[in-house]
């Protein structure tokens, strides 16, 4: 009797869209997913043992190499936890300054996640309108800390350097052009027929699986799940702040991308209010030369564009950490992929997978 | 209408082909660096005092330091060599920010590619024998 | 204008003249006609296919905001040169566990159908190479032939990303060869010939896309899909399955079925173009130049489809073929039918 065989095939660790060296081993039965396997690490450069031997200043630079999409994020992460650890106290000015350009990490993150997501679909045209977008917003960066993608802008205690004249006026001509831009994508991607037969109704993520899972951020507020560590634990100055958290409540590939475009206009406005109350004020506060953090044990999230990112960090009281460990949330976030991709046809995996939107550097360290 | 959202995208992509580019014609045009540009790194020979304050500042131990002891009492620490490995440095501006002296700048060259590697190894000051 | 537009039958009377001066017999004169036409089709084939890949890359560019090749020659124009020439320098790998002949013959299997159109379209007023009276029914069926070598290239290859993208390109050329054909029954049914010429002569007052749009739009759309073109490029699939068909083929291998791709582009802009959109009539300007124009025009359009949408899935394409173009290709066929008769009884 005539059987049809199973076909493994490998989405090798070289492979236009997967989002970085990862490797995914599929099964397959003609052109349908029976199992998918993660296979990670081509990107593991040890940096949680770097961190071992290197002082809480010198590992700064390390930490805007792993989500390098979004390294403010990871700056802010990383200080804040050295900061609590040591009870230094942060000028308010620097905190603004610090949310302004996190949040400005994070329009650019999501805009490469909707580039990414375009081109994977072998759009290749509305990847170059999102990435010409993402260009101005790097400028801007480029403009307050002299490094695009590798920032290492923020300090213990502060950040390095106040703002030049020239940032406020560029930031607000940019914030007042971005939403005619975005509506363009929507023009081009959103509203296309093809584009929402390749993305509705695919991978749907149920809000119990993504809980049990340990899936945060945008994959998790696309399954109907309300929760931001910015309101669930807020640190910086966030409760400043007048923000809504967006949520979805489809749970698949669509809302998934369509989450990323409201949680830019919700960081549009926290830009906005954070300028009109910018206040004078010291950038860096009372820090010693020499950092020595008293023995002891701290883990705080902070929320980048992927998820949660926990830095944990154990001191035995000398000037460097003991044990640092990091939690990157494509990490985690990655490890529901196998489930979601069970049954879909290959190219709806290249649509889920970009809808997860993982960033090796943070999966891998 | 179905297929409605198809033709919008075509009408944005008929717009752009008749729009400007947004190339920067690289080598006739020149990029506009703005000040805080972190390109390669200049050091003053005059303001260093031989601290190596920026030495234990780096993470990558890129920067060497030679000193003599000289000066009038003999005690004084006199810079003799001071040398960068460019392999290594990752342009962070730890060692700037280190410098109580303001003896190390960025400048705005970024065009750093070498035919061999060790031609990235750079000595930025060595100090002439009489 | 007189001189332009006759330049290329004057160049045969020219030669017929000049060969029976020499006391050549009818039939070698006849031969050496038809050879030279051979070798000027080739060589428009050729010139034609290095304009276009230079022609895609500038639009794909224009429509990305960025200019597309600029270094070499006048706005990059020799860049396909220098694209030739190194890829005729690379080495001709050949996988040691592949089927050797099968994946030796597929790149020329691609390329010889592509190349076999060119013989029965009108170019010009008289400029028909081969004036076959079943012209439209030639080009079909010559055309389905290509289906074949992708899965040649596909199996050949001992590759499952190829085998999986040359299984996907026969399912996806079969399905869209049906509504290809049935759109332009509705022309063969007004005109009543499968004559190319008699078609274009057919036009003179008015051009068929007025009276057939949606077999236009149906052609338009399998016609993308018989390409590998556009949103239907599953075979080549980039994203998903690496280069899905072409995987293995490097160099010169390569380059053949991407110059097919731009030659069968070519052939079926002409074969548009010659029915609905008036072959060569036009105004003025002569007639073959008439011809490339609309055909350029055509070949525009294809390429803004191509780079503004995204893929479509394997079981979308089904669906769409099958359930949504073949029935509304023959609802046009329905209603063609019955408006001849209309216009029959009108006393037309």
């Amino acid at each position: 009797m005539p059987r049809t065989q199973e076909l493994h095939l490998n989405m090798g660790p070289q492979h236009p869209s997967t989002h970085g060296v990862y490797r995914c081993v599929l099964t397959l039965d003609g052109e349908t997913v029976t199992s998918a396997e993660n296979h990670i690490g081509y990107l593991h450069r040890g940096i949680e043992k770097i961190a071992e031997s290197k002082t809480y200043p010198q590992f700064l630079p390390y930490t805007d190499r792993m989500d390098y999409l979004c390294p403010m994020v990871y700056n802010q992460g990383y200080v804040e936890t050295i900061e609590i650890m040591m009870g230094v106290e942060v000028p308010v000015r620097a905190e603004y300054i610090r949310v302004i350009m996190a949040e400005l990490s994070r329009i650019t993150s999501h805009l490469v996640m909707v580039a990414t997501m375009a081109i994977d679909l072998s759009s290749s045209t509305g990847w170059m309108y999102c990435l010409r977008e993402r260009e101005k917003i790097l400028d801007l960066i480029e403009m307050v800390c002299g490094s695009r993608l590798t920032v290492s802008y923020m300090r213990i205690g502060g950040v390095s350097e106040d703002l030049p004249d020239e940032f406020i006026p560029g930031l607000r001509k940019f914030i007042g052009e971005l939403p005619a831009y975005l509506d363009e994508v929507h023009e081009l991607l959103t509203g296309n027929e093809i584009f929402q037969a390749r993305t509705k109704g695919i991978g749907i993520l149920p809000p119990d699986m993504a809980i049990a899972y340990g899936v945060t951020g945008p994959n998790l507020r696309a399954s109907g799940v309300a929760y931001d560590v910015r309101r669930a634990q807020p640190y910086s100055v966030y409760d400043h702040f007048n923000f809504e958290i967006p949520v979805r409540f489809n749970g698949d590939s669509l809302d998934r991308y369509l989450l990323r475009f409201d949680e830019i206009e919700q960081s549009l406005r926290i830009i906005e209010q954070a300028l009109d109350g910018l206040p004078e004020g010291e950038i860096k506060g009372k820090v010693p030369k020499l950092i020595k953090v008293q023995p002891g044990e701290v883990y705080h999230q902070v929320e980048s564009s992927k998820g949660a990112v926990g830095f944990f960090v154990v001191s035995d009281g000398s000037n460097k950490p003991y044990r640092l460990h990091i939690r990157g949330p494509s990490f985690v976030n990655i490890g529901v992929f196998p489930e979601l991709a069970r049954g879909w046809k290959i190219q709806d995996i290249i649509s889920i997978l970009a809808s997860i939107d993982p960033v090796l550097g943070e999966i891998d360290r | 209408m179905y297929g409605e959202g198809l033709l919008k995208g075509l009408r944005v992509t008929l717009k752009h082909f008749f729009g400007k580019h947004v190339t920067q014609y690289y080598p006739e045009e020149r990029p506009q660096l703005p000040e805080r540009f972190h390109g390669l790194l200049d050091f003053i020979p005059e303001k260093c005092i031989a601290c190596g304050l920026c030495q234990s500042a780096c993470p990558n131990r890129v920067i060497t330091l030679k000193t003599e002891k000289g000066g009038e009492d003999g005690k004084k620490k006199i810079l003799t060599e001071y040398g960068m490995d460019f392999r290594y440095c990752m342009f962070c501006g730890l060692c700037i920010e280190a410098c109580p002296k303001d003896a190390l700048i960025f400048t705005q060259e970024f065009e750093l590619a070498t035919y061999h590697p060790e031609d990235a190894c750079r000595v930025l000051y060595r100090k002439q024998v009489e | 204008m007189e001189l332009l537009e006759n330049l290329f039958t004057n160049i045969a009377g020219w030669t017929r003249t000049l060969l029976s001066g020499w006391s050549v017999s009818y039939s070698m004169i006849e031969l050496v006609i038809l050879f030279l036409g051979i070798i000027a089709i080739l060589g428009l084939i050729v010139l034609d296919a290095l304009i276009l890949v230079w022609l895609e890359r500038k639009v794909v560019g224009f429509m990305q905001e960025r200019p597309g090749p600029n270094r070499l020659g006048p706005a990059g124009f020799f860049q396909t040169i220098a694209d030739t020439l190194k890829l005729l320098g690379k080495e001709d790998v050949v996988p040691r566990a592949a089927d050797r002949w099968v994946f030796r013959l597929a790149a020329p299997m691609v390329f010889i159908p592509a190349i076999m159109l060119y013989a029965v379209i009108p170019f010009g007023k008289n400029m028909v190479p081969i004036n076959l009276e079943v012209g439209l029914f030639y080009c079909f069926s010559i055309a389905s032939l290509g289906t074949m070598s992708f899965l040649m290239a596909g199996w050949g290859s001992n590759n499952k990303y190829s085998l999986l993208g040359g299984m996907r390109t026969v399912a996806q050329m079969i399905s869209y060869e049906i509504p290809l054909l049935l759109s332009v029954l509705g022309v063969v049914m007004i005109v009543g010939s499968l004559n190319m010429s008699e078609i274009v002569a057919a036009q003179q007052k008015v051009w068929f896309v007025l009276i057939q749009p949606v077999a236009f739009l149906i052609y338009f759309v399998a016609a993308t899909a018989e390409l590998n073109r556009g949103p239907f490029d599953l075979p080549e699939g980039e994203q998903e399955l690496v280069a899905g068909v072409y995987t293995e083929f490097s160099g010169m291998r390569w380059a053949l079925f991407f110059l097919a791709e731009y030659t069968n582009m070519i052939a079926t802009a002409a074969i548009a173009v010659t029915l609905f959109f008036g072959g060569w009539h036009g105004p003025w300007l002569p007639s073959w130049m008439w011809f490339f124009l609309k055909v350029y025009v055509l070949v525009f359009m294809f390429m803004l489809v191509k780079w503004t949408f995204p893929r479509i899935r394997v079981d979308h394409l089904m669906h769409f073929g099958w359930k949504f173009l073949i029935p509304l290709s023959l609802a046009n066929l329905l209603l063609t039918g019955v408006g001849i008769q209309i216009y029959r009884v009108m006393g037309g």
